[in-house]
């Protein structure tokens, strides 16, 4: 290791490939078509990310314990069912809880966070106490979760009909803005905040990073795994559950069908954002820049009218250039 | 440890390649187990059903209708099972029935690759076969089985009523044509790549406004899954880039009609009269009527499921009573009786008729 710092041009371009990524991508774009670079469609792209940062910060909680879930998107999708049901307007033509009367915005946020919290909690007790695999535990959860979706979705009298007529408190979490920032965005900034501090200024952010660096020297060290990863499941259980009502908020909808294979992207950008996969790093400004250069891509490739089967191909390319980069960061630092 | 879920991820990655594109359905547990939903014993006929998905609202609904119609009647015992839209569940889950020796197997059919060996495999075990909501056999394949039978909506039918509620408006409304240019530049939001309903209602929607004089030209094609909030997303990137261009919105479902209506309110249209932009779905969803009665969606096709629902079950009562299929004999409205087919004919729901849309 070596402790002269010399600005060395390759391993900037190493250790900043995803910002160095995202610039060219705004750059390519905007010489395609001008009017790309302009406040409107920042505004646009963020409000589009707001929802996946959210999901990707309770992903990256459990990438960095040295952990994986697949059940994250299931979970949006039915935390977003739950709020939508707890927000429709009093005088709704297909009500899914009849009789119920209008609620406060909050309500339906707060429950949601807390189906979250209980289904995290869960993922949590299935890896820590029955120590079963997290990739396997978490693909059961999944399955459970998207049933209990199905059922709820199902229920008479509302028989898998997409749920509408939601109330304007509830739905301006989504659409509306303060002094032109939209509260949605709010809401992802002020998580981002909130992780990042909880990670890099608190005891339980180090016994998290040192749990997902070397579980047996954490536990050897007197760190309580099973209570780090207990909470790691469960916060982010609540982000998921504060992303499926942002969801709900933003489309105005919810279906079962909401949050499919949001953990994948959100794994994606934790990966494509610098979180190793093995556990024990990540930081909050990665995995946010990773969400935002696949918004910049579906977005952006869109704006151009490139068709929609290339930004697959471009995505695909930016996961595996991003992976080979990370993998040349780590091995030149050890 | 480690390694293994270094390895686990890098799989989970791989599969997040697929997922960018949007695939529609998570891994999907194999399910051979089939409800039963009227248990009555006696030498009563069985239909086993295959539905393709459970979490499917059209099929929801339709299931239920079966279900109740059934129950209700008690000619015809009804079991159904989930395929979870996976060619390998159905297998299973067809295989289950015929061990069980159903006498009518109802198969909402999505290997689509294999229908002449659905034919002979029911031809084999004797028993007849019921294609439902799904392709039609050909002619050819009719003719290696006497007891087939296909029950679906005519699907071209649906991109037909949109593109012609288009066209009236269109033609009602010289304003419609914002840019000047005389032809009707429209978004088209599509579902799945390839998926038959996909195809037929975006061509069909465009023939039928080309069919009545007028000229059309595709501002941009979005692939939106039949996702609201795909569509929605989607939609404020081509209104930012081109939204002068935009003077109307094709949809092959509700949901996305309903995203795209979103989007368009962020960017200013449906704030009143003048600013009003014609936006067309199908499937006449709750939400969709809603939209229809506020004054934002224009129009969308109902394929009723519980006509569906329905026309199955009567289809087997009437073959269990050893009746031939006719019109008369089916005695159904909303549907057309032709050889072995029944056609469920689409309804077009506009704001004059949206309490047809109630079912």
């Amino acid at each position: 290791m070596t402790t002269k710092k010399k600005f060395d041009p390759k391993q900037f371009i190493i250790n900043n490939a995803i910002y160095l990524i995202l610039v060219a991508l705004v750059i390519i774009i905007t010489v395609i078509s001008p009017r790309f670079f302009s406040l409107d469609v920042a505004r646009d792209i963020l409000m589009q990310s707001a929802v996946r940062i959210v999901v990707a910060m309770g992903c990256m909680f459990i990438i960095v314990s040295g952990s994986a879930d697949l059940s994250g998107g299931r979970m949006v999708g039915l935390t977003a069912l739950v709020s939508a049901s707890l927000a429709q307007q009093a005088a709704a033509s297909l009500k899914f809880w009849p009789g119920l009367p209008e609620l406060p915005a909050f309500v339906p946020v707060l429950v949601a966070m807390l189906v979250g919290v209980v289904l995290g909690g869960f993922n949590g007790w299935v890896v820590a106490k029955l120590k079963v695999p997290a990739f396997l535990a978490t693909l059961g959860s999944q399955m459970i979760i998207f049933g209990f979706s199905s059922l709820y979705f199902n229920m008479e009298p509302n028989r898998s009909q997409p749920l509408g007529s939601l109330t304007q408190s509830f739905r301006d979490i989504g659409s509306a803005s303060l002094f032109g920032v939209p509260y949605i965005v709010m809401i992802a900034l002020v998580v981002m905040l909130i992780v990042w501090v909880l990670q890099t200024k608190t005891c339980l952010g180090k016994e998290i990073f040192a749990v997902g660096g070397n579980l047996e020297a954490a536990r050897v060290s007197g760190i309580n795994v099973f209570k780090i990863q207990m909470i790691t499941y469960s916060l982010a259980g609540a982000l998921y559950g504060l992303a499926g009502s942002m969801e709900a908020a933003r489309t105005a909808s919810a279906t079962s069908a909401y949050g499919n294979a949001y953990e994948l992207d959100a794994i994606a950008s934790c990966i494509v954002g610098g979180c190793s996969i093995a556990g024990g790093v990540g930081t909050v400004g990665g995995v946010f820049a990773g969400v935002v250069i696949f918004n910049v891509i579906s977005y952006g490739l869109t704006f151009i009218g490139i068709s929609p089967y290339w930004q697959n191909v471009v995505k695909g390319l930016i996961i595996i250039g991003a992976v080979a980069l990370d993998v040349r960061k780590y091995s030149a630092k050890k | 440890m480690k390694k293994a879920m270094s390895l686990v991820l890098a799989f989970a990655l791989v599969l997040s390649l697929a997922a960018c594109g949007g695939s529609s359905s998570a891994p999907a547990a194999s399910s051979g187990a089939a409800s039963t939903a009227s248990s009555t014993a006696g030498a009563q006929p069985v239909a086993g059903v295959c539905w393709y998905n459970f979490g499917d609202t059209f099929i929801a609904n339709a299931r239920q209708t079966l279900n109740d119609a059934a129950a209700a009647d008690g000619t015809v015992k009804v079991i159904d099972a989930d395929s979870q839209n996976d060619v390998a569940t159905q297998t299973s889950n067809m295989n289950n029935f015929y061990t069980q020796g159903v006498d009518y197997m109802v198969l909402n059919n999505i290997n689509n690759n294999a229908i002449t060996e659905l034919i002979q495999q029911a031809k084999d075990k004797g028993v007849t076969l019921i294609f439902a909501n799904s392709n039609s056999p050909t002619d050819e394949e009719f003719a290696l089985y006497d007891n087939v039978y296909h029950v679906s909506s005519m699907a071209p039918q649906s991109g037909t009523i949109i593109g012609e509620a288009l066209a009236k408006y269109w033609q009602e409304h010289p304003e419609a044509d914002r840019n000047g240019d005389g032809k009707l530049n429209y978004v088209m939001l599509l579902g799945i790549q390839g998926h038959y309903d996909t195809t037929v209602r975006s061509e069909y929607s465009v023939k039928a406004l080309n069919d009545a004089g007028i000229e059309t030209e595709a501002v941009q094609e979005a692939i939106c899954n039949y996702q609201r909030a795909d569509a929605q997303n989607q939609m404020a990137s081509i209104l930012q880039a081109r939204k002068d261009d935009v003077e109307a919105v094709i949809a092959c479902n509700d949901d996305m009609a309903l995203g795209a209506i979103e989007a368009l309110k962020a960017a200013g249209f449906f704030a009143d009269d003048a600013s009003y932009i014609p936006v067309v779905g199908v499937d006449a969803t709750k939400v969709g009527v809603e939209a229809i009665k506020d004054g934002t969606m224009l129009c969308t096709a109902l394929n009723n499921p519980v006509i569906l629902g329905n026309s199955v079950y009567n289809l087997t009562k009437l073959l269990s009573e050893g009746k031939e299929l006719t019109q008369e004999n089916l005695g159904m409205d909303g549907v057309t009786v032709e050889g072995h087919h029944i056609y469920i004919n689409y309804v077009g729901i506009t704001k004059d008729n949206t309490d047809d849309a109630a079912y």
